[in-house]
């Protein structure tokens, strides 16, 4: 079947009133009372459901308050789910249709409001001979209020056409009524669109991932800055939500930012002066540390579903009390990174590096790399450290202690983030590779964090009998939980081998020598 | 997914109105929700003033020539579709008969329906038959309308006995209920007394003699739509109520 036009666009200067009467003229249908129609639209910070070509809005109108799922791609039916309260985190949600879509798309992440869209909706019924409903036309008179920056302003009125399923035929000819006979425009874009061109706003315009478009050419100090630049909008972006703890992504975004500016300011050798990289790479280890214990304890809870499952089903209720315990503390920790979030220390370290960042590069540096060209400094720069990461990776045998294979993921971190910097340097192989190097990290992280965990179930175990008694089965049941984390740290140990071994194979070694190799040297050792 | 059939061997009980109002409640409610009008007489399919033709006729359906979701028609309501009836239902027990599983091909063409609705009410038309049996197939409950009268006891004694006799059918949930009922008759209450005694499955909601039901042919619209607060909606509210009720209860 053809596409039809769902919405049409009224121009200024006629009314909805003129509208009815022209359509009056032409077919024969019942009005509907008039309604009332607010539509909150929702997204989460970082454009989720934008992305997977959808929207999500709470709708209140006289039928009452539900959410409605519509899939822009697809020729599906909205969804809809009636709620009675504020929608958030997805498994807050009662189950339903909406839920359910809902839920892989949202991830951890809590839905916030975008805008408001507020209409009168005139309603009108399409009768066909047996008076029987065939279409359905909504007359809207269109407002957006954006609450956040208070701006608000009116729409451009809209004509829906809703289907009603079996009365195709009568769908063409109402549409065809509506552009040939009324002359109205289709509408490009919905109107959650229109309203967030209107009130300014730019979907997907907040992203952790990094999107940088460098020019090889340019000089290396200069790149450096604008990577930092990227990186430190990221950080601020994410200070109110993890000050307000909207959800845990925040605090969690705020830190990679941190840790990758200072994987920047010291895998990006020789373009800016050591002492300046010595105070800033302190200044926000700082932060780093600041941010660290409310990252555990989300980390914590957010796992504790997992830990529980890991269990006997017998053993599960024991843990309880450790999530309560977290849950305690959870205000208070939450209360002392707001603190540190709010101190002069805090403004007066991004002040100074947004200061320092967005100052021009000297005319002449003295500075090792700082005036060669970027793609000069970065092949350099990852040659190094792949070099780094194999021979730390062939080094590793079954019986290697921990801190081995902690310093190869430091090392493949290291690699990752300088392949992610100056990806668009490079032609699009490069995404394999980096895919490859998160599987290695994934497995080490596995390894590693599982090694942490134990050691903050243990801390916690001897926190909780600090603070006055805690139950002999719960100590018991963190017990077994750590058993089971030793065996799930052994899986990963056993799997690192092959997976090393798919990294370091030759036809991959080739790729990155090929890929990073010297100018002039490229194509020769092939 | 929940299929329900309304079901009796006797004509004029009530099957079509219990049907269309329950089914109108629960779309009211936001369930996605499907009438499919199995009777060649088509007063579902007229009461939603829908044309009651089936390209293709019961033969298509059947056959797997035109799947059940090109033929559901939207109507007046939110949530509330329909499968039409057609002339060509009145020969579905020879249709049926030519199938392979000639007993399951109802459950079968519904199958692909499970994800687009929440309730689907058949609407059947009176009489034990092959298509009888393939609704008692497809459904997870039967409700079975009855009037009052001193044989209503023995007709339900006939289709607990069919299906008992179908080792497939003994898990069937079976719901009788009371329509059409006039308080002042004594002999109604007496029937529904001694019933009630005998069936523990038998719904305490009964569904009283009303005009306001009667004039669902004047309106062509389920009783709920034009008259929302008269008793008999309200007898059919309590009655959806009490349905939900005995369904989750498993
Ligand atoms: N509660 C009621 N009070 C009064 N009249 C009713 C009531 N319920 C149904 N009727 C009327 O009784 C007649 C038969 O009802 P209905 O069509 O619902 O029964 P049915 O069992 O579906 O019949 P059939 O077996 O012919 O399909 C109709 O005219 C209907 O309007
Ligand atoms: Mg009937």
């Amino acid at each position: 079947m053809a596409q039809i036009a769902c919405e049409y666009l009224i121009p200024d200067g006629i009314g909805l009133e003129d509208v009815k009467h022209l359509i009056r003229d032409r077919v024969r249908f019942i009005e509907d009372p008039t309604d009332e129609v607010t539509r909150r639209f929702l997204d989460s910070f970082d454009w989720r459901l934008y992305l997977d070509q959808a929207t999500l809005e709470e709708r209140l109108d006289a039928a009452g308050r539900r959410l409605v799922w519509r899939d822009l791609g697809a020729d599906a039916p909205p969804r809809m789910q009636g709620i009675d309260a504020a929608p958030g985190f997805a498994w807050d949600l009662p189950t339903g249709p909406v839920r359910d879509r809902l839920e892989p798309v949202l991830g951890i992440r809590r839905l916030l409001p975008l805008l408001e869209v507020r209409s009168r909706v005139q309603s009108l019924r399409l009768l066909n001979e047996d008076d029987k409903t065939v279409v359905r036309l909504l007359l809207e008179d269109n407002r957006f209020r954006d609450a956040d920056r208070d701006r608000e302003g009116s729409l451009a009125a809209r004509v829906c056409l809703l289907p009603v399923r079996g009365y195709a035929a009568d769908l063409r000819e109402t549409a065809r009524m509506l552009s040939r006979d009324l002359e109205l425009e289709p509408a490009r874009n919905q109107v959650l669109s229109e309203a967030l061109a209107a009130a300014g706003r730019c979907p997907g315009d907040y992203s952790s991932k990094l999107d940088y478009h460098l020019d090889g050419d340019q000089r290396a100090d200069a790149a450096a800055k604008e990577i930092l630049r990227g990186l430190l909008d990221t950080l601020e972006a994410n200070i109110e939500g993890a000050k307000a703890n909207l959800d845990s992504e925040f605090l969690h975004d705020l830190r990679v930012a941190t840790r990758r500016t200072r994987s920047a300011l010291t895998q990006i050798k020789g373009v800016f002066a050591s002492e300046l990289v010595e105070d800033y790479k302190t200044r926000f280890a700082w932060v780093q540390q600041i941010t660290g214990p409310m990252r555990d304890l989300d980390v914590y809870l957010l796992d504790f579903d997992g830990y529980q499952a890991r269990l006997p089903p017998s053993l599960r209720p024991c843990l309880e009390p450790l999530r309560a315990f977290l849950a305690d503390h959870y205000d208070g920790v939450h209360k002392a990174l707001v603190q540190a979030l709010g101190s002069t220390e805090f403004k007066g370290l991004l002040t100074s590096w947004r200061a320092f960042l967005e100052a021009p590069v000297p005319e002449r540096s003295a500075v090792r790399n700082a005036m060669r060209p970027t793609k000069a400094v970065a092949d350099a720069r990852i040659r190094s450290m792949y070099r780094r990461v194999r021979k730390a990776g062939r080094a590793i045998t079954p019986d290697s202690p921990a801190p081995e294979l902690h310093a190869l993921r430091k090392h493949c971190k290291k690699l990752r983030y300088l392949l992610e910097f100056f990806s668009s340097l490079y032609p699009q192989q490069i995404g394999a590779l980096v895919k490859m190097l998160k599987r290695l990290l994934d497995n080490l992280g596995r390894f590693q964090d599982t090694a942490v965990q134990v050691d903050h179930l243990r801390e916690t175990a001897q926190q909780m009998q600090d603070a006055g008694g805690v139950e002999t089965d719960t100590l018991l049941a963190m017990g077994a939980l750590i058993g089971r984390l030793f065996d799930h740290q052994q899986q990963a140990r056993v799997a690192f081998s092959a997976i090393f071994a798919d990294f370091d194979s030759k036809p991959n070694r080739l790729v990155w020598r090929e890929l990073f190799a010297p100018e002039g040297r490229r194509g020769q050792r092939a | 997914m929940k299929v329900i059939g309304v079901y009796n061997i006797k004509g004029g009980v009530g099957k079509t109105a219990t049907a269309v109002n329950i089914a109108y409640l629960a779309a009211e409610e936001g369930n996605r929700t499907l009438v499919w009008d199995l009777d060649p007489q088509a007063a579902a399919t007229y009461y939603f003033r829908v044309r009651p033709k089936v390209k293709g006729g019961g033969k298509a359906l059947v056959r797997d020539k035109r799947a059940l979701d090109t033929v559901v028609k939207g109507t007046d309501f939110e949530n509330l579709d329909l499968l039409p009836a057609d002339f060509s239902f009145r020969n579905l027990d020879l249709v049926l008969e030519d199938a392979k599983q000639s007993t399951k091909r109802l459950s079968r063409l519904l199958k692909p329906l499970a994800e687009d609705y929440d309730y689907i009410f058949l609407d059947c038309p009176p009489s034990i038959s092959l298509v009888s049996e393939n609704i008692f197939r497809a459904a997870d409950a039967i409700l079975v309308p009855m009037i009052p009268t001193t044989l209503s006891a023995r007709t339900l004694d006939q289709l607990l006995a069919f299906l008992g006799e179908h080792g497939q059918l003994r898990a069937l949930r079976v719901l009788p209920l009371f329509t059409m009922v006039d308080r002042r008759k004594r002999l109604h209450l007496d029937i529904i007394e001694r019933l009630a005694g005998d069936y523990p499955d038998l719904l305490a909601t009964r569904i009283p003699d009303a005009s306001d039901v009667e004039r669902m042919g004047i309106h062509r619209q389920p009783l709920p739509a034009y008259a929302p607060s008269s008793a008999a909606a309200r007898a059919y509210r309590a009655l959806w109520d009490e349905i939900k009720t005995k369904l989750l209860a498993g």
